[in-house]
């Protein structure tokens, strides 16, 4: 009967365990898109501050090709809607993750008190 | 005594430090120090930003209407340079991030860069103030520790004496 709860509890660690990998992957690919759109709003910012007759480069591979400013304003602003968009999912995606690892530590108390009674009784 | 009471942030339960026994302190004390680490790496970062921002505005400064027609030498590739002369004195082209380079004049650059600067002073600013704070509490959880421990040899002592 130990044996069994000794099983189910090491399998359930592997599942804690899994997922807080999983948790730490979205945290990571959030700062990133953070950090993304952070820096697509500072440009965003200078292109506004832009004449309308000075020239905005991109850079693509190893060649800056000459765009066309408000081009180049939408572009940026799409990204922007994206990251946005990216964002939102995945704080959704980390909330959810969060959930998850809460009721699997439960669990795991759960089964390693039962494991405990069984052993004082036994 | 045993509360810190820092202002918590939404979400944040204000804990009691003293509640907490030895081995729940010390895990705490390290996640603490490595947020700390975090922040220093971060304040380094920033710092060599804010030395490449300064430099680039330096540089601009150098650009004068004065030095139109003057030869440089153009790096083609780490180890190979080209004899050029500067022909426009009056506007550069910068790195404006995520791949975007925007023409501006020579005081729009000096701008630019200015604004850089003080943005990235201020961004050290923050972290230098939240860095400030959770020292406060490593600070704390390591005295309360150091109470513990004196409080749980003399508990000994007591039993064996």
């Amino acid at each position: 009967m130990a044996e069994e709860v000794q099983k189910k509890w090491q399998k359930e660690f592997e599942v804690f365990n899994n997922l807080k990998k999983e948790y730490h992957k979205a945290v990571t690919q959030k700062q990133q898109l953070d950090s993304q759109l952070n820096e697509n709003k500072a440009v965003k910012e200078e292109l506004l501050l832009l004449k309308k007759d000075a020239e905005v480069y991109k850079l693509i591979g190893p060649v800056l090709v000459k765009q066309d400013l408000e081009e180049a304003k939408q572009n940026v602003a799409k990204r922007l809607e994206y990251i946005s968009k990216e964002i939102k999912r995945s704080d959704g995606n980390i909330s959810a993750l969060e959930n998850k690892q809460e009721a699997v530590h439960e669990n795991l108390n759960k089964l390693k008190s039962n494991l405990d009674n069984l052993k004082i009784a036994a | 005594m045993s509360t810190i009471s820092s202002a918590p942030a939404p979400g944040m339960h204000q804990i009691d430090l003293s509640k907490l026994n030895l081995h729940q302190l010390a895990k705490l004390k390290q996640q603490l120090d490595q947020e700390l680490n975090v922040f220093q790496d971060s304040l380094q970062t920033l710092k060599m930003a804010q030395g490449k921002f300064v430099e680039s505005g330096e540089s601009v400064e150098k650009i004068t209407p004065e030095s139109k027609g003057k030869t440089v030498l153009v790096p083609l590739t780490g180890s190979m340079y080209v004899p050029g002369t500067i022909a426009d004195t009056d506007n550069v082209i910068i790195d404006i991030g995520t791949g975007y380079y925007a023409q501006k004049d020579i005081e729009g650059a000096k701008d630019y860069f200015k604004r850089k600067v003080d943005f990235v002073t201020e961004q050290m600013e923050k972290i230098q103030v939240l860095g400030i704070e959770k020292s406060k509490v490593r600070e704390a959880i390591c005295m309360m520790m150091e109470m513990k421990v004196q409080a749980q040899a003399q508990a000994q002592k007591a039993s064996t004496s």
